[in-house]
C-alpha cells in the first residue's frame, strides 16, 4: 500500500512538472499561432472591413454550419459559414458580418459554384443588399424565386451566424 | 564518440534497427520534410534522453514507462507548439507525425536500452547520434525520392516557404520522371534498396574484422 502511493506520486509529481512546462510553453506561443490563423483569413476579412482589427474568437459549432469566428474591433463580429446549395460537389462557403447592433451589413461569398443565372443570382451584389443586408433575424432573410436551393442554404448560413452571435455577444 | 557514430551506419535506427520506420516512409517525400522531421525527433531525443537518463536513479522500475511517456510527451507537445508558431508551414507540412513523434520506437527504445543505465553526457550524444542517423536516412531517403519523381531536389527556407535556398537536378531527365516514387509503394522500394545496402555494408565490415 505504501508503495502504491509512492509510485502515484511520483508519477504525479512528474505529471505535475510536465503540466507546468506546458502550459508556460503554449503561453509563450499560443498569441503567435493566433496571429497566423489571423493572417491566413485576413486578405478576406479586410474585403469586408477594410483596415479594421480582427480577433479570433473560439466557437463551436455542433451542426458544422459556422466554422470560424471573429471578433472586429468596435464594429461587430464576421462569421465564416459553409452550407450545400444546389452544387452539391462545391459547397457554399460565405463570411457574414453582424454589426453590434444585430444587423447583417456585409455578406461576402468566398466559394459559391452555382448554376450561372439562377442560384448564382444570389450573389449578385444588388440582390446581396436586398435579400441580407438589414436582416434582424433568420426571418427577415429573404429567399429569391428560381434559386431556392442556393436560398436555402444562404438562409441556413445566416440563421446559424445569428446563433453563434448570440452565443458569443 | 563510438555511440555518436554508431548511429549512422553500423546501428543506424531505420535502416538497420527497423525502427520509427512509419514516419520516415510517410515524410521522406520532400527534403524539407524530410529536414525538418528529422531535425524535430533529434530535439525530441536529445532531451528526453537527457531527462530520463538525470532521473534514472530516482524512478522506480515499476512505472518507468509511464513515467518516459509522460516526458516524451510533454517534449513532443513542446517541439509541436514551437513549430506550430514559427514554421507554420512546416507544421501544415508534417500533419498528424508531428505529435506521433510520441510513439515513435526510437525514442522509447534509446531510453530503455541505452538512456536508463547511463550518464546524462553520453545518453545526449547518443540522442544526437541516433537522432542525426535518422534525419541521415530520411535525407537519402527524400533525396532520391525526391529526384526520381520530379528531377529535381530542392530545399526551401522553412521560414519563408517562397525563398529557395538550393535547387539541383537534371532538367534533361524532366521528362523521365517516375512518378510512383512519390508513392507510399516507392518508399518501401527505396526503404528497401538502401536497408539492403546498408545489410552488405556491415556484413563486410564483420568480415573484415574477422580476418
Amino acid at each position: 500500500m505504501k508503495k502504491t502511493i509512492k509510485l502515484a506520486l511520483f508519477l504525479g509529481i512528474v505529471a505535475a512538472l510536465s503540466g507546468l512546462i506546458l502550459g508556460f510553453v503554449n503561453s509563450l506561443t499560443e498569441p503567435i499561432i493566433q496571429e497566423r490563423a489571423v493572417a491566413s483569413e485576413k486578405a478576406n476579412l479586410e474585403l469586408m472591413y477594410p483596415g479594421a482589427d480582427f480577433k479570433i474568437i473560439e466557437y463551436n459549432d455542433e451542426s458544422g454550419t459556422v466554422i470560424g469566428a471573429y471578433e472586429v474591433t468596435g464594429k461587430g463580429y464576421i462569421f465564416k459559414a459553409t452550407a450545400t446549395g444546389y452544387n452539391s460537389s462545391t459547397p457554399i462557403i460565405a463570411l457574414v458580418g453582424i454589426t453590434n447592433d444585430g444587423k447583417i451589413d456585409n455578406v461576402v461569398a468566398l466559394q459559391q459554384q452555382e448554376t450561372n443565372g439562377f442560384g448564382s443570382r444570389c450573389f449578385e451584389e444588388s440582390n446581396i443588399k436586398s435579400l441580407y443586408i438589414g436582416a434582424q433575424s433568420e426571418a427577415d432573410v429573404d429567399m429569391l424565386a428560381g434559386a431556392s436551393f442556393t436560398s436555402t442554404a444562404m438562409k441556413e448560413i445566416m440563421a446559424k451566424s445569428f446563433e453563434a452571435y448570440k452565443k458569443v455577444k | 564518440m563510438n555511440n555518436f557514430k554508431n548511429g549512422f551506419i553500423k546501428e543506424n535506427p531505420v535502416f538497420c534497427l527497423f525502427l520509427g520506420m512509419c514516419s520516415s516512409l510517410a515524410l521522406s517525400t520532400s527534403l524539407n520534410n524530410a529536414l525538418g522531421m528529422g531535425i524535430c525527433v533529434t530535439l525530441v531525443l536529445i532531451f528526453s534522453n537527457a531527462i530520463i537518463s538525470a532521473i534514472r536513479k530516482i524512478t522506480p522500475d515499476e512505472i518507468r514507462i509511464p513515467v518516459y511517456i509522460v516526458i516524451i510527451a510533454t517534449l513532443v507537445s513542446v517541439v509541436e507548439l514551437l513549430v506550430h508558431a514559427y514554421l507554420p508551414a512546416l507544421f501544415d507540412a508534417l500533419g498528424a507525425f508531428l505529435s506521433l513523434i510520441v510513439v515513435n520506437c526510437i525514442i522509447l527504445g534509446r531510453a530503455e536500452a541505452f538512456a536508463k543505465k547511463n550518464p546524462i553526457l553520453p545518453s545526449i550524444i547518443d540522442g544526437l547520434g541516433m537522432g542525426l542517423g535518422y534525419t541521415f536516412a530520411l535525407v537519402v531517403m527524400s533525396c532520391i525520392r525526391e529526384f526520381l519523381t520530379t528531377a529535381w531536389v530542392s530545399l526551401y527556407n522553412p521560414f519563408d516557404m517562397s525563398q529557395l535556398i538550393f535547387r539541383i537536378g537534371i532538367p534533361q531527365l524532366s521528362d523521365y520522371t517516375i512518378s510512383l516514387f512519390g508513392t507510399s509503394v516507392g518508399a518501401f522500394f527505396t526503404f528497401a534498396c538502401l536497408a539492403a545496402l546498408f545489410a552488405f555494408i556491415n556484413s563486410k565490415e564483420k568480415k573484415e574484422a574477422k580476418k
